[in-house]
Formats: C-alpha cells, structure tokens, sequence
C-alpha cells in the first residue's frame, strides 16, 4: 500500500522532472521497465546487478544491527575480489568447483581481514569504526591500482589498467540466460545471517547489544567481543561480494571492480532498516532502478537526470515504508510515536 | 532594556508567578505554584526531586507552556512561546547539561544562535571579556571550550545569559558539577550580578550551600509551594528541611520483622569512581542478612546509582571487596554474578534493565536465553512459554508478546522487569529507585514483591528517594551523602525529619553527633 503511494509520487516527480528536461516521460519509464525487468535477459542483467548490492547491502546492515558503522564495504570488496584474483592466478589449473569454492574463501578472508584493524580498534580502544573503515577503502584502492598498473597488469592489455581474464573454470557458471550463480549464494548467505540474527541465540546478543549496549553489559555479553565479530563479519559479507562480482560479472580484476557497491550498500540497508532480512528486496529494486536507469541514457537522457530520478523511484518506492511506520502528530508536540508496520 | 535600579524600585519583583499549574500524561508537575523574586536578589528555589522544581524553571524560561496560570516578568505579564520569547524578555536559563560546542571558543560559544550575520571575532571577544570582567567570570575569550573545565563551561553558559543581556538568571543545579572552591566562586560572581540589579533563581536541593549564596527561599513539596520567599537570614536549615521533607507520618504499617539469618551480602571498604572518573563514593561497609532489607536512603547523585552498578558487576570498584554468601564477587562478571542468585533491579528501566528496540518475549528471556537453545538456536515456543509465566505470574498487563517492550506502560515495565528478575528466587536482590514514577497499585504491587522476597529469605538492598517507603518497608536504613554513609537508623524510630536531615545537610549530622 505505502509502496504503491509512494512509487506514484516518485513517478510523478519524475514526470514533471523529465517533461522539465524535454523527454517524453511514457517512452523513458517504459524502456526502464523494459531495460531492467521486460524480459529474462533484462531480469538476468537485474539480478546480476542486484547480487553485489545486496551483499555490500547485508555486510552493512549486519554491523548495523549492532549500532555499528561499516563504511568500508567498498574497500573490503575490493580486497575480496585482490584475494579472489591472487587464487585465481596461482590455482588457474585446479578443477573449477575447487577453484571457485578456494576463490570466494579467500575473498572473504580478505574481505574480513580489511575489516580486523578496525574491529579491533573499535572492541579495545574504542576508535570510531567509521573513521577507521573509511579511510581504509582508500589503501584498497590505491592497491588495486598498484597491482592493475603494474604487477598483474595483462600483457595483451594494449596498456589498459587491467589484470588479465580469469581462466574459464575460475568463472561462475550461468543459471539462464546471463544470471550467474551468484545470485544463490548472495539468497544463501542473506537467508542465512537473517536466520541467524532472527533465531540464534548469537543473533539475540547482537539485538541486544544493538538495541542497547547498557543491557546488553547488564546480561554479561561480551561487548568488545562482540564488536570484534560483527565488523569481521560485515567485512568478510563484503569481501565475498568482491568474490563473486569478480568470478560472476568482471571476469578479470580491475579499479573499478567495486563499482561503487560498498557506498550504494549502505544506502541499501539504511532502506532496509538495518535488517538483514530486509535486503534481498531492496537490492532488487535498487538494481533495477540503476539498469534501467543505465538505459534510458541512450535515449538522450543526460545521466545527472537520470540519477535523479533513480534516486526518486528508491526513496519513494522504499521512502514510503519508512515513513508509514510513523503517525503524525498535529497538536504542537514534536513526537511521532513509532508504531510497528501493520502491512 | 531595564536601567540599574533606582532606590524607589529596588523592592519590585522582577518575576511574579502565580497560580501555575502544568500536568503532563499522568503526572501532575506544578499544582497551582507562587513564586515572587525580588529584583536584585539571589532566590533559592528548594525541593525535593519530582517536586516540580525543573518544571516551574522550564515554564519561566519559555520551554514548557503552562496549563494556567500567570507570569509577570518586571511587573509585565507575558506568555511565553518558546525560549526565545522568554530572552527576549530578559530571562534566560542555564540548563544542567551544557549546551556548548567543544571545538568552538568561548566566544563563538557564547554568541551562538544570536550572532550577528557577520562575525567580527575581535569584537566579540572584547564584548564577552568586558562582560566577564565585569562580574569576575573569568574565562578566556579565545580559548576553545575543549580545554575548559567543567566549572569554566558553567561560565561560559552563564556569560551566554548575561551576553543577551538577560534580568533575571534561572541557574538549575549549577553547583552538581563544581569543586567546592568553585561552588564558593560561583557565589561572588551571583552576588556582582545581584549588586548589579539583576535577579538570580537557584535551583538546589542542597541546604548548606544555599544558606551561604541566597537572599531567600522559595520551597516546593509534590508541585505546590509549601513555604514562600522565606528570608535566608532568619530561616535556619532546620526550617528549610523541615519544609521540604514535610512530616506526614508513615501511611502504611510496618510489615512485622522477620528473623536475620546469616549474611548473604557483605561490602567491605568498597570504594568506586563516577562516569567523570571523580570519587562517588568511598569505604562503604555494611552487610544485609538473609530476611532482611536495607534500605539506603539519599538525595539523587550522592553515589548510590553508582553504588548498586559496583554491587550487580557494571562498574569496577576502585577499591575493597564484595562478599556474597561467603564468597568473594569482587571480580565476577555480571553474569556470574546472577547466576549465583544476585538479581539486580536498574534505576533506568528502559535502557538498562530491559532492551528499548526488542519485543517483549525478548526481553523476558535475557537472563535465561542460554537455557533455551537448541544448538545455536533459541527455541521461540520455550521463550514463549516462559514470557506467558513471567506475564501471568507477576500481572503485567500486555497485548502481544511478541510486540514491542515500548508498547508497556511504566507499571507493566516494571513489573516485567521485577519478575524476569525475582522468578529464580535470588539470595540477594538489589532494586534501585523500583517504585519510581509508578502509580498507587505499581507502588503496591512491587513493594508487595520485595517484602516477599524478605519473607522468603533473600537480602534485599533498596535504593530510594523516597523516604517513606523506605521507613515503611526497610528494616535498617542507611543514609548516603556525598559518597559516604552517614548515618544508620532504625527505621521503626526513626523520624522523618531526623532521615531527612541527615540526607540534606553534612554539617547537621556532624553537629548533632
């Protein structure tokens, strides 16, 4: 419900901003619909799009059940997809289901080992893990770089800054049409951790100590050591996401292998809540926004307007459940009293 | 804005309240209160806490609207909107949690949100030098407010008031923060702006200070004004305790005595540090026996929040040892600790004791969730199960208990909390403040539980500020002031006034000893 009314404002607005601009509105939503979900291509173009997204997305949202602020999911993406790439150089002739499963563990190895010197500054000395996390994408990148420019840099390259191709059997395979594989390990692990922290009684002290670090100190959890944990964690969802879009998508290491996954993962689970649960269907829509968004762009659209109104359809569509959750209040006190969703 | 006072002025009233009445859901604050402050005087406003005392505050600075009531300020009736309204007005508040930016200067501290468009520092600081100069506020302009320490933060508040040029000063609580050389420093300065024509409101519940800064005093007693502009040089604190405590005998009878055991509860020289890393309070001994409870009485802030977190395992002693049933605790965590039969009810409910975000069933379980796992899991029916117990067997009234905790009224809160707590039949409960802020039938219910717990066997420590309650239900109190413990009584001779002086003022127990 909140859903429709807010996807009908966001439509609304971006009529008037692409009638403003001189496009017609009716051709350019029907080929981002077109674009990102008219066909199984496009669902598969989507979907492809939407498995990075939703693992940067829970990466953020795991360590923000617990009030923590994981903003190196960009870093540690591409510190997973370095390690997944390092296997794949040294492994290139073992068979392929042992190569790729060796691949995605070390991407997140090297996701989560990004994530230790924050997590641990964090636990033991309190350092803001937002500080920490963030400057620690800017050494991912500049290693990426380092590595693409020079050691790894593809002979054949025609001096492009790029590693060379993975071997065939160090790629995903396909599910149909372009869809790889990835799309039921990001569902597997974005089951799995929303499982864990619903059921679990580890999920239960990460609610807790989210929730409030004062009760949770009051029952005996460990904070510093939970701390330490989740960031790892979140990092290592991350590093795997870095795996998978390198195994799945990029089929080669670049310096633009995370694409900006990490910082839209944030956006991702804020509109998620925080909840892992929440994720698989935000990463959906966030995907398809940006293909179909993507698309339009051929049709003369300029890509600043373009993201306007990528950005219109997210909050509006998600925006809406948000905001449903809470009753205005008219009588001159500033207090809106949360009320759980009813839909 | 009002000139220096001329001779034939000088006995106006720069603030008349009259009348005020303001309730809020629940709660009356204010039940028809007077104030009059004459105009170059210092006006202690007295009470004890929940008296009302912030609320009257927050109505003359322009925070709160009330209900009705009238309020002239130099004699001009005025109806405050917002704060702004009432600095305009020439009154302005300094608030007990400072409103500074730390990595701003003094200055710009000072001038912020009334600064002019364009900010010429170097006029600025000189105006906020000459001010401070002027009543021996002494601070340096330049400096930023991160190297100040907290008794200098308070003046950069107060020169904020006096920058606007304010009349009349609402200070709450100013001294909570101070060193005692400060405290006395904090005088001179009122006295200048008092000799200045300017009119002072102290908020405080501590006598002895008090009787040393103010001109006057205003009482206030369950949100109505018991005593009015009582002239501080004729009114000794005897007076003044006697009016803020009240004498009202105790209502309910004295539950009969059960027979102590042995000693399940032993502090030893315990000592512990604040959240500023200041001393809150220092070689506290005492032992609470099986059936019995103690009760430690005290005005808010002297130490005893701190006191019941050393005891449940929150905070670390910086000194002494904690014996519990003949076993040393001192260095057992939270959790071992409750496992061993020590239930801890926290002053902050919501917050502490229960977790805001998470449902009901979630926050029943929290001390047992370990004991209802399947493998990683929990098991949701066995939590469900045993919330239902908690719910049915200690009344808490609820509608989903897999909804919110947040949709609980105060009472039901309480009594989640105090059931999760007692349903193991501890060996020793600590509740602090547990019947605050509860209504007539909460108060009931969970007094009911604590003399149970007694009557079972447990040591039961009760933290209150109310004193009532404690000569009702305790059977030793002990008094805390100042990190220390004053004194112990014997709550079924004890007088009121006696407890109550004790916990007002140092000086009048060490005279009477």
């Amino acid at each position: 419900m909140a859903f429709g009314i807010g996807l009908a404002i966001a439509l609304f607005l971006g009529t008037l901003l692409l009638l403003g601009a001189g496009h017609d509105p009716l051709r350019i939503y029907s080929r981002m619909f077109e674009a990102s979900l008219g066909d199984p291509d496009a669902w598969a173009i989507t979907l492809n799009r939407a498995v990075p997204l939703g693992l940067a997305g829970l990466a953020v949202a795991i360590a923000g059940s617990m009030g923590l602020w994981n903003i190196g999911a960009e870093g540690q993406i591409m510190a997973g997809a370095i390690a997944a790439a390092w296997v794949a150089r040294i492994g290139g002739d073992w068979p392929g289901f042992a190569l790729i499963t060796a691949m995605l563990i070390a991407a997140i190895g090297g996701g989560g080992l990004l994530a230790v010197g924050p997590a641990v500054a964090r636990a033991k000395l309190g350092v803001n893990e937002i500080i920490t996390t963030l400057m620690l994408n800017e050494v991912a990148i500049r290693l990426v770089q380092w590595l693409v420019h020079g050691p790894w840099k593809d002979p054949d390259s025609f001096n492009f800054p790029l590693a060379p191709m993975l071997p065939d059997q160090a790629r995903l395979p396909t599910l149909f049409s372009r869809a790889h594989f990835g799309l039921l390990i990001a569902a597997a692990v974005i089951v799995m951790a929303s499982v864990a922290v619903r059921y679990t009684a580890w999920g239960y002290e990460l609610r807790i100590a989210g929730s409030s670090g004062a009760t949770a100190r009051y029952s005996g959890i460990s904070l510093p050591k939970k701390v330490l944990t989740v960031l790892v964690l979140s990092g290592a969802v991350a590093g795997l996401a870095g795996g998978v879009e390198l195994a799945g998508t990029a089929d080669r290491l670049t310096e633009t292998i995370s694409n900006g996954f990490g910082f839209a993962g944030i956006i991702v689970a804020a509109l998620a809540l925080m909840r892992p649960s929440g994720v698989a269907a935000v990463a959906l829509l966030f995907g398809a926004v940006q293909i179909g968004g993507q698309s339009i762009q051929t049709l003369g659209v300029s890509s600043s307007v373009s993201t306007i109104l990528q950005a219109f359809v997210l909050f509006g569509a998600i925006g809406a459940g948000v905001f449903s959750r809470y009753r205005l209040s008219l009588d001159g006190g500033s207090h809106s009293i949360p009320e759980k969703a009813k839909s | 804005m009002t000139q220096t006072s001329t001779p034939g002025e000088e006995a106006q009233l720069s603030v008349e309240l009259a009348g005020i009445w303001k309730t809020f859901p629940g709660v009356v604050a204010n039940a028809g209160v007077d104030l009059a402050v004459r105009r170059g005087s210092i006006h202690a406003l007295l009470g004890e806490n929940g008296a009302g005392k912030s609320t009257l505050m927050n109505i003359l600075a322009g925070v709160y609207r009330p209900d009705s009531g009238e309020l002239r300020i130099q004699g001009l009736q005025h109806q405050f909107r917002n704060p702004a309204d009432a600095l305009s007005a020439g009154v302005g508040m300094v608030h007990q949690e400072f409103r500074l930016i730390p990595s701003f200067s003094v200055a710009e501290n000072v001038v912020l949100g009334a600064a002019p468009s364009v900010i010429k520092t170097r006029q600025i600081e000189r105006d906020v030098a000459a001010i401070s100069h002027k009543f021996g506020l002494k601070v340096e302009p330049s400096q930023p407010l991160w190297q100040l320490s907290m008794g200098e933060r308070q003046k950069v508040e107060i020169l904020k008031v006096l920058w606007r040029d304010a009349q009349v000063l609402i200070l709450d609580e100013p001294t909570t923060v101070l060193t005692p050389s400060e405290v006395d420093e904090l005088g001179d300065i009122l006295r200048r702006m008092a000799n200045d024509g300017r009119s002072i409101v102290f908020i405080s519940h501590k006598l002895h200070e008090v009787s040393g800064i103010c001109d006057e005093a205003t009482v206030l007693r369950q949100g109505k004004t018991v005593a009015g502009s009582l002239d501080m040089a004729t009114t000794d604190s005897d007076e003044l305790a006697h009016h803020m405590v009240g004498t009202s005998p105790a209502i309910a009878t004295r539950p009969e005595a059960a027979t102590p055991g042995r000693p399940l509860l032993e502090l030893r020289n315990l000592s512990a540090d604040g959240d500023r890393g200041v001393c809150a309070f220092s070689d506290v001994n005492f032992k609470i026996n099986s059936g019995e409870i103690v009760g430690v009485a005290g005005v808010a802030g002297n130490g005893q929040r701190e006191l019941a977190d050393v005891i449940a395992g929150l905070r670390s002693p910086s000194k002494g040892t904690l014996m519990m049933d003949g076993t040393d605790i001192t260095a057992a965590s939270p959790r071992r600790r409750f496992q061993s039969g020590l239930a801890y009810i926290p002053e902050d409910r919501l917050g502490v004791g229960l977790a805001p975000r998470l449902s009901i069933t979630d926050n029943a379980i929290l001390r047992v969730y370990r004991q209802q796992r399947r493998g990683l899991f929990i098991l949701a029916e066995k939590a469900m199960a045993y919330c239902s117990e908690i719910v049915s067997r200690f009344g808490v009234r609820s509608g989903d208990l897999n909804g919110p905790i947040a949709t609980l009224s105060g009472g039901n809160l309480q009594r989640l909390l105090v059931g999760r707590e007692l349903d193991g039949e501890p060996s020793v409960v600590v509740a602090s403040q547990p019947t605050r802020g509860l209504d007539v039938q909460g108060v009931k219910a969970i007094q009911d539980l604590l003399l149970d717990q007694r009557n079972r066997g447990a040591a039961v420590l009760m933290i209150s500020e109310d004193l009532d309650e404690l000569l009702t239900l305790t059977d030793r109190l002990l008094v805390m002031e100042g990190g220390i413990i004053r004194a112990e009584f014997d709550p079924g001779t004890a007088s009121r006034h006696e407890v109550g002086m004790a916990m007002l003022s140092h000086a009048q127990v060490t005279a009477q000893s």
